[in-house]
């Protein structure tokens, strides 16, 4: 069994690359399973996505915890604890990072113990689709080629299924086919090497009464959603005009997450860690003083 | 995107899957409420109602509370109706779960499971289903998202059957049934319609023209007891029903299931009991423990309302030692299931010698492999004199992720406070 793991953030389509690899392998005649795991989070969030292909039924659900290959389309959510980027790489033969950093360097960088593979699909996607294109089509197909799918018309078609079924426009669809098409020309097949044998079963736990506060869901440290930095999650940043603004406060008492406040002057400062990027202080500012800047990370 | 019916064949989720078979059942009235992780479904007939594709009537209600007894009412009338829930929506509409069993109408609802709050989660255990357990409804549990599709089609004719005349819940675990795409055949529209025709309520339906008054209040013991128990009888109906219905369901599509499911079972010596999609992590497991050399099979339970007590027996009997794996608590006493089982095994003198009680998997945690070689250990391990406690599947690589939050969430008095488990 073929075990894919995919990671990225809420709007990159990790979800539909995970279905891509899916399709293209299911057209080949394989078994697949492919499913994505997301809780109450939004766009920007760590999001992850898995497919499974086998000759035979298969007998897993849920998490890949060893997997074969994992793909990550965002590497800033290296720096993720919570993202778990590199969880069972010692399963892995390759990590996939869209970068256009030396992956020698990455793999210092981040303490990747196997090769690791890397292409630009930011730039090759934003080159070809267009700006703010999601990596779906993508990140799927360099699933896809390292996978050994590199027959271009099962690509496509996965491709054009699976953007299809988004209701995306035949034009869109026409552009992200051919950027997978480019995708095709960059990466082959990687061998998947002998998985270590069984899993280390980790001990059972006997459970203990713990009295009061720790048995229950109490959370006593106020505050420490802040320690919580969302700002990772953000995909556009609200960039404040202090030159154009008229210090109304709008923005102040709009804003859903509170991470705006007001300095000494009155003026709008922005809590970068914390401020998710919905960009409701743009639409709300009266005098349109502030504007959105794409995020960049690393 | 395909329909799949060209090709047959199809990967979709279980949500995907359940729309599907409410579309194929040509349902005429799908009263609905949001809740995660059920959503997709009646979004998807939402889609296809308002696109025209299918002439069913979607309706958002105001509550869970208002969709079941819609959807009882409309069954009431004739109609075909079918509706879908998760959760703390299942348990809002409690109240109406009785009260559509006891008006004796058919139809179809699909729980997409997941644990109950609180504390608030989203992932899958069967507690909220089986607090409907006693509601008179029929439950089917599926494992895969071809079976979510079956067991609608065969629940309606179930449900329908005038031997039944109850509602059928079909339970599809969330996340790894309602979210995972798997390969489904979708059966083809005029061999659906062969298998299912349209409802034929009989004389038990409203028309304009012929006023009757259903669901009638029934004051004194006597009369409650006749009609309570009727509803008894009903479902117990529903076990040579669901024979009859497999039969032509394998007959018209080839695939075919019994009320239970026996997965390794012919020489097995040692027995996992489990119901749901976690089944298949047991039959990985039990692959593993074949190789090496050790007699493990699975008896998967399908229909646990009404419950196949004789099947149960029959699968136990003889076996040394049988371990009932319960996604679901009742804090107090431990696994639901386990209560069940050992009750029915209870009269028969050839009973397994050992009989133990497992929790795992609630709030759709993991239960690895380890925890299964673990169960199978305890098994091999036990005498029949030892007590039975539940034992919750929980590891330390679990335990490990708790003490990290608890910090965060500056829980007063750490390290202070605990005591051994009775």
């Amino acid at each position: 069994m073929l075990r894919v793991r995919f990671h990225g953030r809420g709007g990159h389509g990790v979800k539909t690359a995970s279905r891509i690899l899916g399709s293209a392998a299911f057209c080949t005649g394989l078994q697949v399973q492919d499913s994505p795991v997301y809780g109450a989070e939004r766009r920007g969030a760590a999001i992850a996505a898995f497919t499974r292909i086998d000759k035979q039924v298969i007998q897993e659900r849920g998490l890949v915890l060893d997997p074969d290959l994992i793909l990550v389309a965002d590497e800033t959510l290296f720096t993720d604890p919570g993202a778990a980027l590199l969880a069972g790489v010692e399963f892995a033969s390759v990590v996939f990072i869209n970068s256009a950093r030396d992956r020698v360097l990455l793999a210092t960088e981040y303490g990747i113990p196997c090769p690791v593979v890397t292409l630009d699909l930011s730039t090759l996607t934003t080159d070809v689709v267009g700006r703010g294109a999601s990596f779906s089509a993508t990140l799927g197909t360099a699933a896809c080629a390292l996978a050994g799918i590199t027959d271009r018309s099962v690509v496509s078609q996965a491709v054009q299924k699976e953007l299809e079924s988004l209701h995306l426009t035949p034009e869109l669809i026409a552009k992200n086919v051919n950027a997978a098409s480019q995708v095709l020309d960059h990466l082959s097949a990687v061998s998947i090497r002998e998985r270590p044998q069984g899993h280390t079963a980790s001990p059972i736990h006997p459970p203990i009464h713990l009295l009061g506060p720790e048995g229950t869901p109490v959370i006593y440290a106020p505050g420490n959603s802040a320690r919580r930095h969302t700002g990772s999650w953000r995909v556009f940043r609200p960039e404040i005009d202090l030159n154009a603004c008229t210090r109304c406060g709008i923005c102040f008492a709009e804003c859903p997450d509170a991470a705006i406040h007001l300095n000494e002057k009155a003026f709008p400062v922005v809590d970068y860690d914390n401020c998710k990027g919905c960009l409701i202080c743009e639409t709300e500012c009266p005098v349109h003083c502030i504007s959105e800047q794409k995020e960049v990370r690393t | 995107m395909t329909t799949g019916l060209e090709t047959g064949c199809a990967l979709l989720t279980g949500n995907a899957t359940a729309a599907w078979a409410a579309r194929l059942a040509d349902v005429d009235y799908v009263p609905a409420f949001p809740i995660t992780p059920q959503t997709e479904i009646i979004e998807s007939l939402a889609a296809w109602s308002s696109g025209g594709e299918i002439p069913a009537r979607v309706v958002n209600l105001d509550s869970e509370h208002s969709m079941i007894t819609a959807a009882g009412a409309a069954a009431a009338t004739g109609c075909r109706a079918f509706t879908a829930t998760s959760s703390q929506g299942l348990l809002y509409a409690m109240e109406a779960l009785y009260t559509v069993a006891g008006w004796r109408v058919p139809f179809v609802l699909v729980n997409v499971s997941r644990g109950l709050a609180a504390p608030i989660t989203l992932e899958p255990d069967h507690n909220d289903i089986l607090a409907a357990r006693d509601s008179g409804c029929i439950q089917i549990h599926a494992e895969t998202c071809q079976e979510v599709l079956d067991s609608i089609l065969m629940g309606y004719r179930i449900a329908e059957d005038p031997r039944v005349r109850l509602p059928v819940i079909v339970n599809m675990d969330g996340f790894y049934l309602s979210f995972t795409r798997e390969p489904v055949a979708l059966p083809d529209p005029a061999r659906v319609r062969a298998f299912l025709p349209a409802f034929d309520p009989g004389a038990v339906a409203f028309r304009a023209s012929r006023p009757i008054a259903q669901g009638v209040g029934a004051l004194g013991g006597p009369l409650y007891t006749h009609f309570r128990h009727q509803a008894h009888l009903a479902a117990r109906n529903a076990l040579t029903v669901h024979e009859e219905v497999a039969t032509a369901f394998e007959l018209e599509f080839g695939r075919s299931y019994d009320v239970i499911e026996r997965y390794q079972m012919d020489d097995a010596e040692y027995v996992l009991v489990m119901a749901g999609s976690f089944a298949t992590k047991a039959k990985a497991a039990i692959h593993t423990l074949r190789a090496r050399g050790r007699r493990v099979g699975l008896l998967r339970l399908r229909l646990i309302r009404p419950w196949p007590a004789e099947a149960i027996r029959r699968e136990l009997a003889g076996r040394r030692a049988a371990a009932v794996i319960d996604q679901n608590i009742s804090p107090g006493l431990g696994g639901i299931l386990f209560q069940e089982v050992a009750a029915t095994m209870i009269s028969s003198q050839s009973r397994p010698g050992v009989m133990r009680s497992f929790v795992g998997g609630l709030g759709g945690k993991d239960i690895s492999p380890g925890e299964f070689m673990h169960v199978v250990d305890v098994l091999e391990n036990s005498g029949p004199d030892e007590p039975t406690e539940p034992e919750l599947l929980y590891t330390e690589a679990d335990w490990s992720q708790i003490h990290p939050l608890l910090v965060i969430a500056q829980t007063p008095d750490r390290h202070s406070n605990e005591e051994a488990a009775p």
